[in-house]
This record gives structure tokens, sequence and C-alpha cells, in this order.
């Protein structure tokens, strides 16, 4: 089998030091500190810090901050290239917060103003203006977003599920950070110091940083590099701290490293993370004495200059180590002139030539998320083998909450009443989670918490899950909410450090983590409607066999008055819902089991095909026929129209005439109902029949045959429950 | 004194959704972060955030948030020294 390059064919920067590649080349050499006193949003002087800003006037109509960021970037790295990417992977955090922060200190909470509110909003006006028909997905692993990003894509293009993936990460200023990072008292007053021996925490900034990868080999002097390799893991140590001996660190460089096929001696540049707050730097330092010993290759890190874009800055940093190789220049740490001699570490303080050919690019973040990112010159990198399909994952274990409760309270809910949606009480959430392990976590961390304990302890395995994915259309809305009734009530230089932690949208994720001890893979994507999906397909695209097992849990929990602002899918509905659906899965084979597979992930728009292209995928009319028992047709509320006529296409094209369950009817309309859906398949898989009420008023048999799980409106998706015996 | 140390303890508890503790279990020399109340590094800066907003103090290092975290008798002690009239 030949394998698959994974080439930079465009990059894409908006930087405080420069706005696009050729200014990056130059203030690389220059790595002169663009960091000043915040402009643009107005705080108090007491609390006024330096951070790293790309213009005020930096403004378009219509989009957000952010989503312009990326736009701008994702132009660049597009450049003269023909056609769109087959698929967008974005790594964001707040998405449109600066707009809505604006909004919501004018008190103005009509929901029309927000639609672009949801970080995965950027990634979909990325799709949507470069004309891309595939999946959209949106990591949101903190601070690590941008890099975690790059080894999604690499995985797609490795697994031939695209051949061209515009990738990368973005981020605006917002008030949320600056007085979230202000108040765990992480940003250095005098600027970021990184590696010096009087840092005192980093400087915020904003950006973004796009890539073009397309699947090689292609011919030689085309590219701007390649990815080598990347690697992922979770501390599972402390929400907001990493761990201070840099394991985390550690096993996410040996992860990339050995995904790459290369030795610690090939690398001859590490740009780091090198955020300058003082366990960062820490951790960090141990980490990088930990892999190469006294044999450290240069190391240097650009947030002194630049500034810390958060999901940017991973995305950013891979497209400079490309520039660093192409360049042949090794960029300074600007900021810091006196290196902690307690860190054993000796960075580059000036830029400096270099022949450099190889270079690892860290990204760390909150919720103990690692990312390392291996970027070459273009011709030195081994063809991987790689696979033909997305494999299908064995589910050992299930688990769901809705408004009734757990899964069996809700089957029987809705067999005897036709439904099971409500908001259910927190006192009432499966399982008794202890208060002291619980107390700092509102409603969306605790209960994904209660699926992912609930679906491990479902599987009976002895074996604790080594790695972590996690959905959430919506992210943590109190903790949200929490702040901007400060912002309104002008107190927002008394934000709670405790909120902001637990706002960040892969909080739940890295809870389980802890609770676990997962120091694997720990990923957390966001997209509304279809985040499960995308799940389910990026673990499809990252679990190995020696990965056993995996918790995948896709959980949203509804906030009055968030989710009647800022969810369309909500708007309108007037019974409150949510609730989640978790599994236990296997990346191994396993005869007696019953799989699940994310079998298509299209965006709906411009793709008058898609449909066709759906039943082709799934292969053709007679295998739905033949291998689907029922259909469970999820129907978005802010859909609902388009969902019903795709729908009733869906069925006359593949001429099926099996039951269909609109499962949102009895879920009711929350963004994380398709779990709760997929959660209930594979029990009815298992069970080989439909319980009464569901389906018809009676049971319904399935005679061996699986359930297909489709996904309408803005992305069709389908995900293939079957049972393997 | 007495009820500054009181008022603190039931602060603390609330804060920090300690709903397990009672505002008598937080002795006035017990250890608070690390020790038997299961406070850390965050807790300490919530704490921190509670303390600029209610006595108008500010505690912007880490190096003198751990003198004064020490035990709830320290904290009530910088809080008296440094609170310039009655903020309430």
């Amino acid at each position: 089998m030949t394998g698959v390059r994974a080439c930079i064919t465009g990059i894409g920067l908006m930087t405080p030091i420069s706005i696009g590649v050729p200014e990056t080349r130059l203030a690389l050499r220059g790595a002169k500190k663009r960091i000043s006193p915040i402009s643009l949003f107005t705080v108090s002087p007491e609390s006024r810090l330096p951070v790293g800003e790309i213009g005020r006037d930096f403004i378009q109509a219509g989009i957000p901050r952010t989503h312009h960021l990326a736009l701008t970037a994702a132009q660049e790295a597009m450049g003269q290239s023909e056609g769109p990417p087959d698929a967008v992977v974005v790594g964001v955090t707040t998405g449109g917060m600066l707009k809505t922060e604006a909004h919501f200190k004018k008190g103005e909470t009509t929901p029309s103003h927000f639609a672009y509110h949801g970080p995965g909003t950027v990634g979909e006006v990325l799709a949507e203006k470069l004309g891309c028909t595939g999946p959209v997905i949106t990591v949101s692993t903190a601070c690590s977003s941008g890099a975690a990003a790059i080894k999604i894509a690499l995985e797609m293009l490795r697994t031939r599920q695209a051949k061209r993936v515009l990738v990368g990460g973005a981020d605006a200023l917002c008030r949320l950070t600056y007085y979230g990072f202000r108040s765990l008292q992480l940003l250095d007053p005098a600027g970021a110091r990184p590696f010096d021996v009087n840092r005192r925490g980093m400087s915020l900034s904003e950006g973004a940083g796009m890539l073009l990868l397309e699947a090689g080999p292609r011919e030689a002097g085309e590219d701007m590099g390649e990815i080598l390799g990347a690697g992922l893991s979770c501390d599972a140590y402390h929400p907001s701290s990493p761990d201070p001996e840099g394991r985390g660190a550690l096993r996410a460089m040996r992860a990339a490293l050995e995904d790459a096929d290369i030795s610690p001696s090939a690398i001859d540049y590490v740009n780091l993370h090198g955020t300058g707050t003082i366990d960062n730097d820490r951790a960090e330092a141990r980490a990088l004495n930990g892999l190469f010993g006294d044999k450290m290759p240069p190391v240097s890190s650009v947030k002194g200059a630049m500034g810390h874009s958060l999901a940017a800055a991973g995305a950013i940093e891979a497209g400079i180590a490309a520039l660093s190789i192409m360049d042949g220049v090794v960029p300074g740490t600007t900021g810091c002139s006196r290196p902690d001699p307690q860190l054993g570490l000796d960075p580059v303080l000036q830029p400096v030539e270099a022949d450099v050919e190889t270079v690892l690019s860290n990204a760390f973040g909150f919720g103990g998320n690692n990312a390392s990112v291996v970027i070459g010159r273009g011709d030195t990198g081994r063809l991987k083998e790689t696979r033909e399909t997305l494999p299908s994952l064995t589910v050992v274990g299930s688990a769901c909450i809705t408004g009734a409760g757990d899964m069996e309270t809700s089957i029987r809910a809705v067999s005897e009443k036709g439904m099971c949606r409500g908001v259910l009480p927190m006192n009432e959430l499966p399982l008794n989670l202890p208060s002291q392990m619980v107390r700092r976590w509102r409603r969306l961390t605790r209960m994904a918490l209660s699926l992912g304990i609930s679906a491990h302890k479902d599987a009976r395995l002895p074996k604790d899950p080594f790695s972590i994915f996690f959905a959430t259309g919506w992210g943590p809305l109190s903790e949200t909410y929490g702040f901007l009734e400060r912002l309104r009530f002008r107190e927002e230089s008394f934000s709670s450090p405790t909120a902001f932690v637990g706002s960040v949208h892969n909080a739940p994720a890295g809870q389980m983590a802890i609770h676990f001890g997962s120091t694997g893979p720990n990923v957390t994507v966001t997209g509304g409607d279809y985040s499960f999906e995308q799940a389910l397909m990026v673990a499809g695209l990252m679990i190995k066999p020696y990965h056993t097992p995996t918790i995948v849990v896709g959980a949203d929990a509804f906030h009055d008055p968030l989710s009647g602002i800022f969810d369309r899918s909500v708007i309108g509905h007037e019974e409150a819902a949510d609730g989640g659906g978790g599994l236990c899965v296997m990346g191994t084979a396993h005869p007696s089991g019953t799989t699940i597979a994310t079998r298509f992930f299209e965006n709906s728009k411009n793709n008058p095909s898609i449909l066709r292209a759906l039943i082709q995928r799934l292969g053709g009319p007679e295998r739905v026929r033949d291998a689907y028992g029922a259909v469970f047709a999820g129907i978005p509320g802010a859909f609902t129209k388009d969902g019903r006529d795709q729908l009733r296409t869906f069925c006359r094209e593949a001429g099926f005439e099996g039951p269909v369950i609109d499962y949102r009817r009895f879920t009711g309309q929350f963004a994380s109902a398709s779990a709760v859906a997929a959660a209930l398949g594979v029990r009815f898989v298992q069970d080989g029949k439909i319980p009464q009420g569901f389906a018809q008023t009676d049971v319904v048999g399935l005679d061996g045959k699986g359930v297909l799980m489709v996904g309408f409106g803005r992305f069709i998706t389908a995900v293939e429950i079957i049972s393997g015996g | 004194m007495k009820t500054l140390t009181d008022e603190l303890r039931t602060k603390i508890i609330e804060t920090l959704n300690l709903e397990d503790i009672r505002p008598e279990d937080i002795g006035e020399t017990d250890q608070l972060v690390g020790g038997e109340l299961g406070l850390d590094s965050i807790d300490v800066l919530e704490l921190v955030v509670m303390i600029e907003k209610d006595y108008g103090i500010r505690i912007d290092n880490k190096e003198l948030g751990a003198k004064v975290f020490a035990d709830l008798r320290s904290l009530a002690d910088y809080i008296d020294t440094h609170s310039q009239g009655d903020p309430h």
C-alpha cells in the first residue's frame, strides 16, 4: 500500500507582528516585541495590561473579529490554489464572544445578533466562502486547539477521507479571556518574558494561522514543507495548571516523533509553547530535558514578541516552523534577557541563521491538553502506511441522560408517555458524584462526568479509559453567563477564575481525564447540532488499537436565557430540554460486538447532489434497505422544513420503507440529542429490537439489521450502528 | 476579630461551594490549601477575587497569596491590617 504525505501547499498568517506570510518572514528576523496596553476594548485603568493586538481598525461588517481573522488567513493560505478544500478543520475557543460581550453590555439579547456566537461558526463561514462541501470540524481544546486540529487533518489525509484540508486556528481578543487570565494572575504586567528568571506570565493576544495541506507525494519544489507527524496527550492532572514534571508534554512530544517515525536527534529546532507563565515554562523545560537530555537542539518561543493567541497559536507556530525551514532562521525568544538558571534550558534569544530541516512545535492548554507537531522540509518524510477507510469502533458500554433520567428510565418514559424530554434536576443526574469532586462544576461538566463514568461502568472493563472524545454544541453556558452578567453590571474586574476555567469547552473532557487518569489523546469538538457526529468521526480517525478503551461523550446543558438566545434549534420551542449520551468504545474489531462508524459527513450548502452521494457512500439503495432495520432521523429545530424535505428525499431515493424515528420529537431540541440517539441505537441493536413507543405502538424487530442515524439540515451526516455478531 | 473570622468562614464556604463543610469545621490555624479542606490554587484565586470585592484589598501575586492564605487567622490578620475603614 502506498502512503500519503501531508504537504503544506499554502500558509496564511495573521499575528500582532505581521499581516501575512511575507511580513512574518521579515518580522521573525527582527524579533521586535509587539505588545502594548490593550486598546481593543475599554478597561479600567487599574486593570489595564499589555496584550498583542492586530489593529483596532481590522473590522469586517457582518462577521465577528475571529471569523474575519480566520477568513483573511484562510484566503492567504488558499492563494492561487484551484478549487475548494475537501474539509475544514479549525481550532477556536471563543468564536463570536467579543461581539456577544458588546451586545450583553448594552443589554441586547435578540437572538438574531448572536448567529455567529458559536466557535463552530468560524469553520462554517470558511467552508461557505471557500465553497467547501465536505466536513467542518471545530476543535476546542483551549490553547492546544490549533495544533490538535493539525493532527486531525493529518489523519484525514492518511485515511484518504480528504485530499485537501484547510486546517488552522483563530481567536480574537475578548473580555472573557482577558479578565479570565487576569483573574488567574497569569498575565505579566511587563509583557511576556518566556523562560526569563523574572517572568510573571503571558501576554494575551489574537490572530489566525491557516495551512492548506494536500495529499502527496508531489513534485519536488512545489511545497512549503510537510507535516511529518503529530501527537496528542493529556496531563490528567489539573484543570488549568500543567503537570509540574511536564510528563504530559513529554508524552505529546514522544507521540509526535513516533508518529513522524524519527528520533529526537533529527530535530533541528523546537518551537516552544513558551507562554511565559512560571508553571508552563518550568514544565516544558523539564519535558524537553527529559526528551533531549544533553543533546538539546536550539529552542525558542515567539510569544514574547507576538503574545499568546490561544487557539490560533499552535497553527500560527506550525506555519512559523515551516518558514523557519524555508528561510534557514531560528526565531529569537523576545522578552527573555536572563534565562532562568533553574530551568536548565538555554533558549535562542536573538534570531540566528541555521540549517533547519525538521522542527518540533508545541502547544499546551487548559484541561491538560498537549499537542506537538513535527514539520519537515517536504522531501524528507517517510511515507506512512495508510488506512483506506475509517475503522468501525466496537461499543462495549453506553449511557444516556434525558429529561426523564438514565437509559432505562428514558426508554420507559418513551414507551409509556411517548417522550422523555425535559431538564433533569441536578440532584437527579445519574450517579451521585461526591460534592468535593463536582463542587466547582456546573451542569455541563457534571452531566459529562456522569455519562463518561456510566458508559465505562456499563462496559465492566478492568481498564480505565486511555482516551477521551467530547462533543458539545454550546459549551458550559452557566459559566459563560456568569461572566456576561458581571459584564452587564460592570463588575468584570471581579471575574471568577473558577468560572473562567470552567467556561472553556474542553473543561468537561479535562475533568473526565482527571477522574479516569486518561493520559491519551483528549479532544473536544463543537459545532452546534452536528457536534457529536464530529466527535465520532474524530474518534474514528484517532483511535489506535492500543488506545483501548476510549470514552466518547456528547452533552449539552440547557441554560435560561442563553440557550434561547444562541441556539437557533431551541428558539421557538417552548419546552426546555437537554442531556447527552456516552459510549465506551474499543478501536479493535470484536466479532460479537456492536459497532458504530461515521459513514458520511458533508455540508449541504452548495451541494445539490448531497443525498445521492450519501446513498452511494452507504453502498447504494439496496444495501440501505438490507443493512438497516430503522433510520434515526435527526432534524434540528433550526432546519425543520429543509430537514423534513431531505428526509423524504432520502427515503424515496433509497426506497427505504422501514421505521423512521424522528428522535428529537421525544428527546426535545438540544444540540447533543444525537448522542442520546446513538446510545439508544446501540442498545436497540444489541437487543435486536426497538421497544414499543419509539417507532410504532408495538415492539419492532430488527431481524439482525442495524440502525442508521442520519443528521439533516446544514450538514448531512450518517452514523451506522450494526451488530457484529 | 471574632466576627471577622466567623464572617470569613461563611464566605469561604459560600464562595467555594463547600457543601459538606460547616463553618465550625474550619479551625483558625487549619491549613487552608492542600489540607483537609481540599482547596487548591484556583480556590485561592477565587478567594482573592472575593477579598478584593468585599474588602477592597487586592492580593496580586503568588508569594503574598501563599502567606495570606496560610490559614484563617493569617487571612483575617491581613484583612484587618489592610482594610481602610469599613467597605460594607
